[in-house]
This record gives C-alpha cells, structure tokens and sequence, in this order.
C-alpha cells in the first residue's frame, strides 16, 4: 500500500518565493490598491479618493505605479518626477537622496511619489514598485501615514501588477458598465484570490465609475460575491477637473461636483471604517461570456 | 557590495552596536554567526571602553542552521532579558543572518516581553555603520516617544519666558567611537552655559531611557553629528514641533554662528562676545609669524560633518589652499559637493581608499586632513598629515581633553594641523643641507624611518627629495633635456614638495627654449619666464 507523505504548508520547502520581510508595510496604515482595465480611470479615482480621505483628516500617500507617471498629476498640478528618474541621477545610490527629491506634497497635504518604471515591454514594473516601497519605508515616510494608496498600472499583468499585492490591506477594482472593464475585473478578482492565499490582501469591492447604469456589474457581483462600493455616473465635470489639472475637491462646487465630492467622501468613510473583506469567486470565461453575452 | 581589504565603515549593526554602548540599560540582542563578535574589540581596544558592548551574540554554527534557528533566537533573548534586566531591548541580525530570515524583532515582539523591544531591520548589503547607526537611535527615540505625539505641535521653543528659567536644549548624536564626542559635549556645555543657556538631555552617550522620554520638555534640539541625530531631530521637530539647529560648531567662524542660530531659534539676545572665552586661533592668525601657512596646500577626507569644518577653518581661518576635499560618506555626499563647488572644487565621493589614495598622490598637497586611511596613505607618499574624522585609531582617542567643537576644539585643530606641518619642514631643510658638510648622514625627519642618508635600492624605502633625485636621474629620455651636475645641485636646494614641479617647468621651458641641457642659468631663466 502506498501513503502520500503530508505535503508540508506553503513556505516550508514550497518553491512560493515570499517578499522579502524587510520591506512589508507596517504600523496600522490602510493600504489600498486600485485596479482596473486600462484607461478605466484608476489615476482620477485614485487622486479623488486621496483628497477625500485627506479631506477626513487622514494623513495620505499616494503611489502612482504606472510608468506613465501621470497618476498624481491632479493632486500636484504637475508631471512630478520619477523614482527611478531621481535614482538615476544620483547612479542608483539611494543614500543620497532626501525625501524632497522623490516626494510631493499635493492637494491638502497628500504626500505624491510616482515610482516610474521601465518602458512598455523591457525590465519590471515590480522591481520599480519595490524599490519604492524600500526607499519610501528607509526615509521613514510609511511611519506616520494613515492610508497609502497605490494607484496599479492596468495594461499589464506581471510584477508590476502583483507588487502591490503584496503591501495591501484592500483591492478596489475601477470598472465601468461595459463587458471589456469586467471581464478584466474578474481576471483581477482571480489574481487577487490568488496572492490572497500567502498575504493580508483581500477584494474590498468595486467601484463603478463612468456609467449611467450598473446593471451589468449588479449581475456580475451576484455572481461572484463582489459589491459595488461607489458609484460615478459620466459626470463632465470629473473630466473637465483632469483638464484643469486638479481633484473634484478643487472645482466650482456646483450641484453634480458637490455630489461626486460626498460620493468620494462616503467611499474614503467606508474603508476606513466599515470595509470588509469580501469572499469573491472568479467565474471561469466560458461563464462570463454566457453571464453577460455579447450585447 | 564589493570586497575590499578595508572599510571607512563597517555594516549597519557595528552603528546599531555603537548606540547600544553608548546609552545606559539598553541591551541588544544581535542574531548574528560566531565570527561577527570581532566588533566588541572596537569597543574594548579603539575606545579603551572597561566593559564590553551590551550585545547577546546569538552565535549560530553550521549545525545550528540545520536546526530551529528561530528557537535558538528566542532562547538567548529571554536569557539576555533575565540576566541583564535592560529597561529596553533592541533585536537585529547582522549582515549573515540576515540570509536565514529568522526575522528575530517578530519573534521577540511574539515572546510577550514586558519591556519596549525595538526591532532593528538595518538592510546590511546596501547601508552602512553610521546609517545603522542613525536608525537605530531614530527607531528608538521613536519607539519611546510615539505614544506621547498628540498631533498638537505648539511647541513654543520661547516658553523659557513665561516659565521664568533658564532655556533649555538637548545634545543629540554623539556616540561612541565618534570623534572626540567625550570632549565635545564638555566643550558644548561649558559654551551654552556661559550664555545662560543650559543643558537637558545628552543623547545617546550616557543616556538612560527615561532621559530619551525627557526629550520634548527642553524648548530645542542641538543636532551635534547630523550623520547620527539628524533623523531623529526631524522626526521631533515633525511631531513634537521641536526646532532644532543645524550648523556644527566646528571652528571660530562655526562657533559663532552656531551660537548666533541657537539665540535666534530661542529668541535670546546673543551676549557680546566675551575674549577671553574666545579661542586662541584668531590670536594666532595674527601673529607675525602665522603667514609661513599661508597659502599651504591641503587635501580633505572624511565623514562628511568633520571634513565640510575641515574645508571651512583651512579656507576661512588659516588661510590654507584646499586642493581637494571628499566624504566616504553617501548620506553626505550633496553638502560635501556643495562645499567642495564653493571654493572651486569637485568633490571626491567614494569609499574606495585606493581612489582617495591615488587623488591625494594627484593632488600633490603639503598637508592631508583625512582619517586613520589617509593616515597611512600620506606616510606612504611622505606628506604631513592629521586625523580629523572617524575611522580612527587608538591614538585618535587620547586620555587628555581634546575637543573638536567650541573654542577650545579650535585650539585643539590649531595644534593638530600646524604641528605636523611645522614637522613637515624639517623635511625640506633635511634636504636642503644635505650637501652641507656639517650635515651628518642618517638624519631623519619626521616622516619616518625612512632617513635622508640611508643606502636605498628601491622606491619605498626612498625619502620624498631621494624620489626627485632618482627620478631625476632616470629621466634620461631622448626628448628630455639633459641635467647637468650643476642643475641638479640647484635643483636639490629646492624644497621637496614643490620639486617636481620646479623640474617639470623647467623642462617644459627647455624644451620651448631648445636648450639640450640644464644648468643653473637654464633654471633661472627659467624661472624669469613663468614667473613673467
């Protein structure tokens, strides 16, 4: 008779690599990653939702991740430069830099750092991440902050996509009403299960942005177990505050700008203070295409 | 990381070592291999300390990494906490067993201990000692303290005033196996209190951790050793809305502005200065015999706080020409370049001791300011030298008072720097009675054993002015003009450290002038011409 030896728990002998302990995030800090099909609008609900919490009187650090570096652009009204930008000026010494050469303060004292990152197709989006996170935490900048949001490049799936997976308390996933946004959604939701096995990360909900309607994302969540937790109808005047180069928080507070703000403030309440971990199951791609077809 | 034969700083946790030694009831647990002990010696031998550093070396063997090293952590934690009794526990691991991953600060915080334990995470393969050591002292003001930060920073460094006493500051950084930092708080305290001004906390060496929880109640903090306090400083002055100053009052001129920047940030009328407090550099400087340093040319290295003083005292205050000045320190390297561009220089960054060795030699200066490395390095290429920054020697910790700060660390540097140079002309007049009949052979100066008359064969056992005659001599090559006996005489008489430059000049000028030989008149022609 054979017996199988009883396979020892990951990270004994397992070949799962684990992040190096020196560069975990610590101390109580809410961290939160945003996600979502490119172009979604991850930088914009990002930006707003880091003034709002800011606006809470959260002390607030924003990680742009995308080598487009334009994911703070709105809280600093400029093209900040990058992480990796500012290493290479000082030859990858990293003792020489100060925390004024990477980090900006933005809009109501949101703290601005974009990691910047190799062009499309070569090196590592999660090497970059990385670096930050280590740089960041050697200048003593994630001692005393109370949310840090990293703000996820969407096109790619790979290191730059998993690595701030490995620093967050809750995933937020940016979708619009359309098939593309969520059949990208539940391929997050999948990796997000995935890295939750090993790290403290877990599906905080979903956050509809551009879209009159939800009832394709209602379908999908009940499927699966996810919750909307915002909502954004295509509101002008979110796009016009990206051309003006500035949050919602900043704009002419008219009837639909004074209700995107409350929503953003509602949305920055609940996660810190009523966020629960949501049990979410990735459907398999034959059964989202039968779930929400073609139309 | 790079293997290098020697260092300007150890790893992170000989910094993190530094502090714990420094400070009273503190005790550090280092997870750490067998031969990383060889750091107490540091302790025991360069600062001739009468007890050994406060650190249970865990001293894991090969056999144990086959084992529970995890378990062999917790034993000598709870071992260190029940013999020592420390009123705080710091836990870390050194640059080995960093590999392993034991992550000794989680264990220590799992092992529920009732006493503070700050857990050290110093990355061992990308910072060094005095980073470590900076962290260290930083994670544990912050440990003690954080609970105190309200979010209110009002702060007012002026409530001296309405308290109706005497302001009040605390000392931050000095440590042990700093340079003279024993000497410096003395100096420091003796010049505070003659303005009234008194002195709260001295913070790491000597302090206990109820003097770090005293910290916000003095009104600033004086950033002695920016590469040790500066971090902590900023953290206070972010959360506690403490000030703090920022010039090291290394020098005459530092001195003054160090004490025109404390008055400011407490809003205290500076006193007129009393003289006879005063140092007795500026005297000097006035003396008719001070101009012979003038204009001497002097090459700087060293931690960055010490050799940006250094640059300051010989440009500002003797009157020296810095020809080069550098830090092995990163975390220093934007003020050293800054200094370094304000008198027209660019700084050498680089902890490579070869490269500082080879920019000394290319420098050509008549005095280097350097540590313990440059020591060396200058004896080998024969140039007066003193030690002005760690890394340092045991004759760099002597038993008499020595500041480096204040006024009489203005004294001290004085006499520090000019001796060797006032030695160093011995040197040349060695030289230049050499063919003096009077002149005995076997004369040494003071650059060593290396004797003007002794029989050499080789070049490192030759005298800087035997190096110029050989060299002289061996320059016979088809464009160099030819030395007569006669020029070679004249050339002797020259002083040694302007030598090869005389002989270049004057062959460059043969050369243009198309003389084939040089003699005492092809000199002073010479001469006539580049001074023209």
């Amino acid at each position: 008779m054979t017996s199988t030896l009883n396979r020892p728990s990951d990270g004994q002998g397992s070949v799962q690599v684990h992040q190096d302990p020196s560069v975990q995030i610590q101390e109580g800090a809410l961290v939160i990653a945003v996600y979502g099909k490119g172009g979604i609008g991850k930088s914009t609900t990002s930006s707003n939702l880091s003034a709002a919490f800011s606006k809470l009187g959260k002390k607030v650090l924003q990680i742009g991740c995308d080598p487009k570096h334009d994911s703070t652009f709105t809280l600093t009204h400029k093209m900040v430069p990058t992480v990796i930008d500012i290493l290479e000026e000082v030859d990858f010494h990293s003792e020489e830099l100060r925390p004024e050469d990477f980090m900006f303060q933005g809009f109501n004292g949101v703290m601005c750092v974009e990691s910047g990152g190799p062009p499309a197709g070569t090196g590592c989006g999660g090497y970059v991440t990385g670096q930050t996170v280590k740089l960041l935490k050697e200048h003593h900048l994630l001692e005393d902050t109370d949310v840090v949001i990293f703000d996820v490049l969407g096109d790619v799936v790979c290191g730059g996509f998993a690595a701030p997976l490995q620093h967050a308390n809750y995933c937020l996933i940016v979708t619009a009403n359309d098939f593309d946004s969520i059949f990208a959604m539940n391929r997050i939701v999948a990796a997000i299960q995935a890295k939750a096995k090993n790290y403290k990360v877990r599906l905080g909900g979903v956050v509809a942005n551009r879209s009159a309607e939800t009832d394709q994302i209602d379908k999908f969540n009940e499927r699966t177990g996810l919750k909307t937790m915002a909502h954004f109808r295509d509101v002008d005047a979110i796009r016009r505050s990206r051309l003006k180069k500035c949050t919602i928080f900043e704009m002419e507070p008219t009837e639909d700008v004074l209700e995107v703000q409350n929503e953003y403030l509602s949305l920055a309440k609940k996660l810190s203070e009523s966020v629960q971990a949501l049990e979410a199951e990735p459907l398999k791609d034959r059964e989202i295409f039968d779930l929400l077809g073609f139309d | 990381m790079e293997l290098t034969l020697w260092t300007y700083e150890g790893p992170p946790h000989v910094g993190a070592m530094r502090i714990a030694s420094s400070m009273k009831g503190i005790h550090y647990v280092l997870h750490a291999p067998q031969g990383d002990t060889y750091a107490d010696l540091l302790f025991t031998m360069i600062e001739r300390r009468g007890e050994r550093p406060p650190v249970t070396y865990t001293t894991f063997q090969a056999r144990d990494l086959g084992g529970d090293t995890a378990e062999l952590v917790k034993g000598h934690i709870r071992e260190a906490v029940e013999r020592f009794n420390p009123e705080a526990l710091l836990v870390g691991e050194s640059c080995t067993a960093e590999l392993i991953q034991d992550q000794p600060g989680s264990l220590a915080h799992g092992m529920g201990l009732d006493l503070p334990i700050i857990n050290l995470e110093l990355p061992a393969y990308s910072k060094k000692e005095n980073w470590g050591a900076a962290e260290t002292f930083y994670q544990l003001v912050r440990g003690l303290l954080k609970d105190k930060v309200d979010g209110q920073t009002t702060h007012d460094p002026r409530a001296w005033k309405q308290e109706e006493r005497n302001p009040k500051v605390n000392l931050l950084g000095p440590s042990l196996l700093g340079f003279r930092c024993r000497d410096d708080i003395l100096e420091i305290k003796k010049l505070l209190n003659e303005h009234d001004i008194d002195v709260a906390v001295v913070a790491p060496l000597g302090a206990t951790t109820a003097d770090l929880l005293e910290i916000p109640k003095s009104d600033i903090n004086v950033c002695l050793y920016p590469e040790i306090s500066e971090s902590t400083c900023n953290w206070l002055e972010k959360n506690f809305g403490m000030p703090f100053s920022h010039t090291v009052p290394i020098g005459v001129g530092a001195t003054k502005d160090f004490l025109t920047e404390i008055h400011k940030l407490l809003d205290l009328p500076l006193k007129p200065n009393n003289a006879n407090n005063e140092s007795k550099l500026t005297w000097y400087s006035q003396s008719v015999d001070s101009n012979y340093l003038t204009g001497k040319r002097v090459f700087i290295f060293g931690d960055g706080t010490h050799a940006i003083a250094a640059a300051r005292i010989a440009k500002q205050e003797l009157g020296f020409e810095v020809v080069g000045l550098g830090t092995y320190s990163r975390e220093m390297a934007r003020p050293v370049r800054k200094a370094a561009e304000a008198i027209g220089l660019k700084a050498l960054i680089s902890n490579d001791y070869l490269e500082v060795e080879s920019a000394i030699s290319e420098a050509a200066p008549e005095l280097v300011l350097g540590t313990q490395m440059e020591r060396h390095c200058a004896k080998r290429l024969g140039i007066p030298c003193a030690v002005i920054s760690t890394p340092m020697h045991v004759q760099d910790v002597p038993a008499r008072y020595s500041p480096q700060m204040g006024w009489e660390g203005s004294n001290v540097i004085f006499d520090d720097w000019v001796h060797p140079l006032m030695m160093g002309l011995e040197e040349h007049l060695i030289g230049m009675f050499r063919h003096d009949f009077e002149f005995t052979d076997g004369h040494q100066s003071h650059l060593g054993h290396l004797g003007a008359g002794k029989a050499a064969t080789d070049n490192s056992s030759l005298t800087e002015s035997q190096k110029e005659d050989k060299a002289i001599s061996e320059s016979v090559n088809l464009d160099s003009p030819i030395w007569t006996p006669e020029g070679k005489e004249e050339l002797s008489k020259i002083p040694f450290f302007v030598r090869g430059k005389v002989r270049k000049n004057t062959e460059k000028y043969a050369r243009q002038a198309g003389c084939r030989k040089i003699d005492s008149e092809t000199m002073l022609d010479a001469k006539a011409h580049f001074k023209g």
